[in-house]
């Protein structure tokens, strides 16, 4: 059998929505046992609405069938080798059992407003009652002090609040943002490293610690040349379009299909030639004027016409290959079913098909990374409600039968969300 | 005085990489306390040391700013892994490492002598971690990149921008960096493995890869729908403000909140706005009087205001807006690191606090300036050494 890395280490994991179940998802594809933690009074954001409205979400086919919290692509997509757990955190007993829990987890990962966990009676200091050398990681928007510490935040406004939705947007235009939350998934991968190095010191000091990462803050780490502009030259950057701050010509231009795009660098003069060649223009690779990176930086929107007519009516793809072969950098502006066609995506086996008893069968993404010897999988679908929470209480938990069946009776372990009323934020 | 963060001690990063993704990644180790000795090719260095911004827009390369923030916590030798005399020593720094970190094309390292299967029998326990574009095999493997087309690939550049424009890149260089993290992620798996008790591997990060992962909803889309997402208004709609740009975000709860706040509490029982669904058929009137309300508005005094109402608002950050956020003040996030040659600056710390231990962050390295107390380390003469630079090795 393959090694699995991370075998042996086990992640009690709080998070919601997207950075950290992203973040534990990768952990469990390395071999990390997760136990997710969720409640029926107040699902995962990703599992979307007990009762959607029409056209809301993203269930297979477009329909959310009866329990459309099990069918939620957005939550399918990062909740795989993890076992479900309904616990009411609310209530005294769930406190209790999470903290049962606590004691047998390496690690213990929420992103809850910050404070809210030590409202539950479960913060740092009252986990380390259970396990002294408990790592606790809180994965929030603005970190855990500071005068924003409560404020709250999604991908589109993190983008926003950490700089680099300030240099995104058409030339001579208003800032935007991405087409995805960018920020959840920078996020998730950098704090897999960080779990690690904690898990790390404690191998060696004995000692736990407690990781207070701001996801605000992880996303300026990625607009690092922004900043620096500005503490050494007082620059404030606008939006440039698609266009490279120091190659010309840069640029997304048409081809021939539905909305189809091509994006070429280039980063050289050899390469301008090579271009002019490929597009059947070499008397653009003899003019003198564009010869140099400042000639066709100055002669930028004329270039981008140029180039735009040549690509008007060709293929994407063939364009993109001819270019490569010439050395020039070059793609297509990839849209949905195509990822699933990418020869190099699918070369690489990108996409894992994944069984869901209520989902059914979809390829998802994988991981940014390949290991040689450890490389991980799917080796579990992303897990039902509250599938698990009688076996993880009993064998993680070490509870008796009696003891989960005051849980139901309570209605500490309910995984039925229909019958709570929503709660409010 | 709280201690110093180091989780990392004792680890032991070779970078052989340039550019942006694979020093990120080292730049993380060594922050976590690795000792990371960077390689740069002599005489030009590291390429990202011919890149602006320069400090006072004077090309040089020792104050490039974005070499300077990708570089900081290393020490740095020079070595010429094109020559025999070069990868000598580099075989020697092979056997010192616990992670290598590189970034050359695709089996160039093997031509040097110096690929995985040249170094696993020199240091069994060693971890190659290659950053490339596409990785280090497939049909594009030798394919040119950049972080443009990395995008483009990935799929996130469709899914961004106007509709009715041409899809639009995220700016700065976000694929290198995103490949940066996974890389240093990527390597943490891997020590953990070794660790444990298991063996050095080679890890194969790829760029388009990593936009791949990030993009999502293009992918689940059509999986889950069969239809191709495309470029849509922003998620958090941006209005101009006063003094710059705010984005609005607010649930359904909220809807009263917010027309209270921009002065139309009436519009609450106004059916064309009723729902998420109805306000979506009305976009463009609501947004009209969203925008003149805004348009007298102070972007911060709004951001405050609507997060202290529990709506996730933002507002356009642009450098300084950071440098001057109280959050980020009070958190000290921006770390003033001084350099030899481009003096001291503020620079993005660590984002993440490790419990009560502080970061403590240096400046880059002057190119070559380790070269005698590393290669001194590893048992090189000072004779040897200077043999060694009037060859052009080092």
């Amino acid at each position: 059998m393959t090694p699995r890395a991370l075998a042996g280490l086990r992640v009690l994991d709080g998070t919601q929505v997207w950075a950290g179940p992203t973040c534990t998802k990768l952990l469990g594809d390395m071999g990390a046992e997760v136990i997710k933690v969720e409640s029926a009074r107040r699902l995962d954001v990703a599992r979307g609405e007990v009762n959607p409205r029409s056209g809301a979400g993203i269930y297979p086919d477009g329909d959310p069938q009866e329990r459309p919290w099990n069918r939620a692509g957005l939550y399918n997509d990062r909740n795989r080798n993890k076992r479900n757990i309904c616990l009411d955190l609310t209530h005294p007993r769930g406190v209790d059992a999470f903290k049962r829990l606590a004691a047998k987890s390496d690690v213990v990962t929420e992103s809850f407003r910050s404070g809210v966990m030590e409202r539950f009676g479960l913060g740092y200091d009252d986990l380390r009652q259970v396990r002294d050398d408990i790592i606790m990681v809180s994965l929030s928007s603005q970190g855990a002090t500071g005068p924003e510490r409560a404020y709250g935040s999604f991908g589109a406004t993190l983008e926003q609040t950490a700089g680099i939705a300030s240099m995104t947007g058409y030339r001579g235009g208003d800032p935007t943002t991405s087409g995805t939350f960018f920020p959840d998934p920078v996020v998730a991968v950098f704090s897999v490293g960080c779990i690690l190095a904690a898990v790390r010191q404690r191998d060696r000091t004995g000692r736990g610690t407690y990781l207070d990462l701001s996801q605000r803050e992880v996303t300026t780490s990625i607009v690092g040349e922004m900043v620096m502009d500005y503490t050494m030259n007082g620059r404030r950057w606008e939006p440039i379009g698609n266009r490279h701050r120091v190659f010309a010509p840069q640029g997304v231009y048409p081809c021939a299909g539905d909305d189809m795009w091509i994006a070429i660098t280039v980063r050289s003069d050899a390469e301008w030639a090579a271009l002019a060649r490929v597009m059947g223009r070499p008397e653009l690779a003899e003019d003198p004027r564009l010869a140099g990176v400042l000639g066709r930086r100055a002669e930028h929107d004329r270039l981008d016409a140029t180039i735009a007519e040549w690509t008007c009516q060709r293929d994407a793809y063939a364009t993109m290959r001819e270019l490569q072969a010439a050395g020039v950098a070059a793609g297509v502006a990839t849209q949905g079913h195509q990822l699933f066609e990418d020869p190099q995506l699918v070369a690489r086996g990108f996409w894992e098909e994944v069984d869901h008893p209520e989902a059914g069968r979809h390829p998802y993404l994988s991981r940014p990374f390949k290991l040689s010897k450890t490389p991980g999988g799917t080796y579990s679908y992303a897990p039902l409600l509250g599938e698990h929470t009688e076996v993880v209480l009993r064998e993680v938990a070490g509870m008796s039968d009696e003891e989960i069946r005051e849980l139901t009776e309570l209605g500490v372990t309910s995984n039925d969300p229909t019958a709570f009323a929503p709660v409010e934020d | 005085m709280t201690d110093r963060a180091v989780p990392l001690e004792g680890v032991k990063v070779l970078e052989l990489a340039e550019g942006v993704a694979g020093p990120f990644a080292g730049k993380m180790m060594g922050a976590m306390g690795a000792d990371v000795i960077k390689v740069e090719p002599p005489g030009r260095g590291d390429a990202a040391r011919a890149f602006p911004p320069f400090l006072d827009d004077a090309p040089h390369p020792e104050t490039s700013g974005l070499f300077l923030y990708l570089n900081t916590n290393k020490r740095g030798v020079t070595l010429d892994l094109a020559h025999p005399s070069g990868r000598e020593l580099a075989r020697r720094l092979v056997g010192w490492a616990d992670v290598i970190v590189e970034s050359s094309a695709p089996g160039r390292l093997a031509e040097w002598g110096l690929g995985y299967e040249a170094i696993a029998p020199l240091n069994p326990g060693a971890i190659l971690v290659s950053v490339t574009p596409f990785g280090q095999d497939g049909p594009y493997r030798d394919y040119q990149s950049s972080d443009l087309v990395a995008l483009a690939l990935g799929g996130l550049l469709y899914i961004t921008g106007d509709p009715d424009r041409e899809p639009l890149k995220l700016g700065g260089q976000p694929s290198e960096y995103f490949a940066g993290l996974a890389a240093f992620s990527a390597a943490m798996v891997a020590l953990h493995h070794r660790d444990a008790g298991g063996e050095g591997q080679h890890v194969d990060v790829s760029v388009l890869e990593g936009i791949a992962t990030a993009q999502m909803y293009a992918g689940l889309n059509y999986a889950y729908l069969h239809e191709n997402r495309r470029r849509q208004n922003a998620f958090a709609p941006m209005f101009r403000a006063k003094d710059g740009h705010v984005g609005v975000m607010y649930r359904q709860p909220n809807w009263p909140t917010f027309c209270e706040m921009i002065g139309h509490p009436e519009l609450v029982r106004d059916e064309r706005f009723r729902d998420v669904a109805a306000r979506r058929d009305h976009a463009g009137e609501l947004n009209a009087i969203v925008a003149e309300w805004m348009a007298s508005q102070p972007k911060e005094e709004l951001y405050h205001r609507a997060q202290a109402a529990r709506m996730p608002f933002g507002y356009i950050c642009d450098a300084r807006d950071l440098i001057e956020s109280p959050q980020y003040g009070a958190r000290g996030y921006f770390q003033e690191i001084d350099h030899p040659l481009a003096g001291r600056h503020l620079y993005p710390g660590m984002p993440i606090h490790w419990g009560h231990e502080r970061w403590e962050l240096h400046g880059a390295p002057l190119l070559g300036a380790h070269n005698a107390e590393v290669y001194g380390g590893l048992g090189v003469s000072g004779e040897e050494l200077a043999v060694l630079r009037a060859c052009g090795a080092i």
